[in-house]
């Protein structure tokens, strides 16, 4: 099999997609789509979410068909019917939901379903694979570890070497860096250069536009399922304006901080240590939030963050200290947190969100065991439909269906939901972890609403992030963690990037107190 | 890389969808009706095979399991201490905990029931079944209770847990029924008759229908209840999503706790009936596979309150159909045997993902075979 990159003769251009359309029931979403992948480049798809980028990611890799149009692949016309029969011709689709056998090693994944691989597996051959193109193209991908054990970036690498292993000629990757880290990132980015540089042309779908500039030649914007800007040189291109060419609406980049009137101290953290298993813990932290006040906690990821939010959220165990919310301790209990009105965004919106259960059931989840919306301990469902229906509408959550499942929600959707059950009532103290981490600029733009109007309302606000314009963006303060102890501490104002990464390092001198 | 076959009917803006594994263990009854149909059909190919007519087979099945009072009325008492294990294990499976003791658990409570019925014996009936009962339910509670502490506390894998209790139920009965409680004038191991004044009466005589099975349609109310009540939903929540669960201020202990002893005091009652109901005396296999079957129909019922009613009627229909279709046509009940082994088998393809975590979470609890990982 052609399995050498850049050895295949590429003759002709490499994808060529002329006037795809698709429609999906009553929802146009292609129309018309012209668009060229040329040879040697990264090209990148941008688009809000609901574009039509990974639909049309999917009539490319042969998942789905178009409804009308045509496509020809390195000069031959092309209409694969299905994913393996556009595998074969050399497309490989790296998609969101990664699609590695979590419970097999990397060797097994590689074979399985491999075109044309021996019906018994081969251990030796198939590890000595892995480590050959792993060493190619200099990353550690481990041949033989379980794909559940790796952490999120590697198992990208893996299936990005699988797809070329098999033989690729053209890949594409559907919004591969919306859950890494800034520093996987650039490994990603590394990654896609080496490709480009053997000759394999990428088609890179995003909407994460900054790190676009580093990684693509052209880009190709959607909206609506229609091209705005086909093929666009990405150097020449003023990323603002792509911003604007993706949503049609300027004002959601430029954060409008509005003016909030500082009150008296809602939340005191006071000689606060977690101790965990899973990660660092954090170590005699002391601050202070008002009403009114947003607190920006940065740091590189898993230096304590993950231990502070349940903490200050009643769900850690502390090893000493208080969390003291308008005078009352809720330090160990989340129920008395809830009580006291300390709202949680989660991180991670799987751990957020009940994602089987109903958009109501979701929406209304705080009030378990309240008593409300109940009859003689049973739910209420039409009152809990009624109240949650109301909660959607003032939130904004699409489709304002509440019976829908919360899993079948877009991403920003999700989140909305998550604030509609957290935010029912204005909180006296916000812990919003990640609050807009891989959402679309509209949803990020809602939930950084969100947490203004919660300081707005009185409420103190704990805005905890690894993405520093997150931060830059809604905090008045920062203070930074670094293996679990703060090591700097100061106004929005005096926030540079050289003090930011020598606390986020840990090169600053611990600071033991600082308040502000 | 197997997705060819999910192609063509996925929608745009594709959801980042969430992992719900945690329910995915719940629903579906669609493909649990497809696991039926494939057992019936692959059930008579092998008749085909062993030369008996299929259609002869099934026919002498259906009227063994509902053609007349007396294969109804067994089918029924069959059927219901499967369906109150069910419900039982429907709660706990909700909660995310796979319980597999519900066995060990039955024998428990017929243990439980025959001791509270010896000290009742010269009570009044009403006093002495109620309490015969609530022997039973405690005492299977008490046979899941350390499991349910140690998940809790420890988190010990409750599978590996309540199977090892099953285990020491089959030794403690094997001992009990040799020893202190023989009869003296007994050959084999078994216990004195079951104390009359707390026999369950039959209810259509000339049938094995008894009382049981108004048991089973109290649980089945009970269970109903439950699953729309909302601490049910709490439960559920916190089988869902144990994170999310705690942080609304669910206590996960609680939840292990509780929703492991309903189960084992359902199985409980489950022995009671047994000894009260049907057998009238503890033998060694009072239990049958009433437990582990009492499972699959959980499992097979996606844990919801109509599911697993129809998983241990059918359950019941074809222990009871099988049998009549030995006596009738004189073909072996192990057919029956077999179509029941091909449902847990159908089922348990069906949970192939789940089996397989589960089994490397049980692996990863002997750090000697989790080094094999590397």
């Amino acid at each position: 099999m052609t399995s050498e990159p850049g050895a295949d003769p590429a003759t002709g251009t490499p994808l060529s997609v002329r006037g795809v359309s698709r429609r999906f029931g009553s929802v146009q979403a292609l129309a018309n789509v012209e668009f060229t992948l040329e040879a040697g480049e990264i090209h990148a798809l941008v688009g809000e979410n609901g574009a039509g980028k990974s639909t049309l990611a999917k009539i490319v890799a042969g998942s789905i068909r178009s409804d009308s149009g045509s496509m020809s692949l390195f000069g031959q016309p092309y209409r694969p019917t299905s994913r393996r029969e556009g595998a074969a011709a050399g497309v490989a689709h790296v998609r969101q939901q990664l699609s590695l056998v979590r419970g097999l090693t990397v060797a097994q994944n590689l074979q399985l379903g491999r075109p044309g691989a021996p019906a018994i597996f081969n251990a030796a051959s198939a590890r000595a694979e892995v480590e050959r193109w792993s060493d190619e193209f200099s990353l550690s991908v481990p041949a033989e570890t379980l794909v559940d054990d790796m952490p999120l970036a590697v198992r990208q690498q893996a299936e990005i070497l699988i797809a070329v292993a098999w033989g690729a000629r053209l890949l594409i990757l559907d919004e591969p860096s919306s859950a890494l880290g800034p520093l996987e990132t650039r490994a990603l980015i590394a990654l896609c250069h080496r490709l480009r540089s053997e000759g394999t042309p990428i088609l890179y779908i995003s909407h994460r536009l900054p790190e676009l500039a580093e990684l693509a030649d052209r880009l190709t914007v959607l909206r609506s399922g229609r091209v705005i800007v086909e093929g666009a040189d990405v150097r020449a291109a003023d990323l603002r304006e792509v911003a604007t060419l993706m949503i049609g609406d300027v004002s959601l980049l430029e954060v409008n901080r509005p003016e909030i009137e500082r009150g008296t101290s809602r939340l005191t953290v006071n000689d606060l240590s977690v101790s965990s298993t899973q990660e660092i813990g954090c170590h005699g932290l002391n601050f202070e939030v008002a009403g009114g006040e947003i607190l920006g906690v940065v740091g590189i990821a898993g230096n304590g963050q993950d231990s502070l939010a349940k903490a200050l959220t009643g769900q850690a165990k502390l090893a000493s200290g208080h969390v003291v919310v308008d005078g009352e301790d809720i330090s160990g209990s989340a129920r008395q947190a809830i009580a006291a009105g300390v709202a949680h965004l989660h991180e991670d919106r799987s751990t957020g969100l009940a994602a089987a259960f109903s958009v109501a059931d979701n929406a209304t989840a705080r009030h378990v065991r309240s008593g409300r919306f109940t009859r003689f301990g049973v739910r209420l469902a039409d009152k809990i439909a009624r109240h949650a229906g109301e909660l959607v509408e003032r939130f904004q959550v699409r489709p304002p269906d509440p019976a829908a499942r919360a899993s079948s929600l877009s991403g920003g959707n999700q989140q909305k939901l998550m604030a509609a059950r957290e935010l029912e009532k204005n909180p006296t103290v916000l812990v919003a972890h990640g609050p807009t981490k891989g959402l679309d600029p509209e949803a990020a733009k809602a939930m950084r609403d969100r947490c203004f109007a919660a300081a707005q309302a009185g409420g103190a606000v704990v805005v905890i992030s690894a993405d520093l314009d997150e931060v830059s963006d809604l905090a008045h303060r920062v203070v930074v963690l670094y293996r679990g102890r703060v090591t700097d501490a100061f106004p929005i104002e005096d926030m540079t990037s050289e003090r930011l990464g020598a606390a986020m390092a840990g090169l600053t001198e611990t600071m033991g107190a600082t308040s502000g | 890389m197997a997705d060819t076959f999910l192609g063509g009917d996925v929608g745009d803006a594709p959801p980042e969808p969430l992992e719900d594994e945690g329910r995915r263990l719940t629903t579906s009854l669609s493909t649990s009706c497809l696991a039926v149909l494939i057992a019936v059909v692959l059930g008579g190919l092998i008749m085909l095979m062993s030369g008996e007519n299929p259609l002869t087979a099934y026919t002498a099945m259906v009227d063994g399991a509902f053609g007349s009072k007396f294969a109804l009325g067994e089918t029924l008492s069959r059927a219901a201490p499967l369906a109150i294990v069910g419900y039982g294990t429907a709660v706990a499976l909700r909660a995310g905990l796979i319980t597999i003791g519900a066995q060990g658990q039955v024998v428990a409570g017929a243990i439980g029931a025959l001791v509270t019925a010896q000290f009742f014996e010269s009570a009044p009936s009403a006093v002495a079944i109620p309490a015969a009962a609530l022997g039973g339910a405690l005492f299977g509670m008490a046979w899941v209770l350390i499991p349910a502490l140690l998940r809790a506390h420890f988190s010990v894998n409750e599978i590996l847990s309540t199977l090892l209790f099953t285990e020491f139920a089959a030794l403690l009965i094997e001992y009990l029924l040799n020893n202190p409680l023989k009869p003296p004038t007994a050959i084999t191991p078994q216990s004195d008759p079951y104390p009359d004044n707390g026999i369950l009466g039959l209810v259509i005589d000339g049938t094995r229908f008894h009382v049981g099975v108004f048991v089973a349609v109290a649980i089945g109310l009970l269970f109903v209840w439950w699953v729309r009540s909302d601490r049910g939903f709490s439960y559920d929540l916190y089988g869902e999503n144990p994170n999310l669960a705690q942080s609304l201020g669910i206590s996960g202990n609680r939840v292990i706790v509780n929703s492991l002893l309903i189960s084992g005091a359902t199985a409980g009652l489950v022995g009671w009936i047994q000894a009260a109901g049907l057998l009238q005396r503890v033998y060694v296999e009072i239990a049958s596979d009433i437990g582990f079957f009492g499972l699959v129909v959980a499992f097979l019922g996606g844990a919801t309150p109509g599911g697993v009613l129809v998983a241990a009627l059918l359950f019941g229909a074809l222990q009871s159909g099988g049998l009549a279709m030995q006596s009738s046509e004189g073909i072996p009940a192990s057919l029956s045997d077999i179509i029941q082994a091909l449902l847990l088998l159908g089922f348990s393809i069906r949970y192939a993902p789940q089996i397989i975590r589960l089994t490397r979470g049980v692996m990863a609890n002997f750090t000697l075979i989790g080094k094999r990982r590397k």
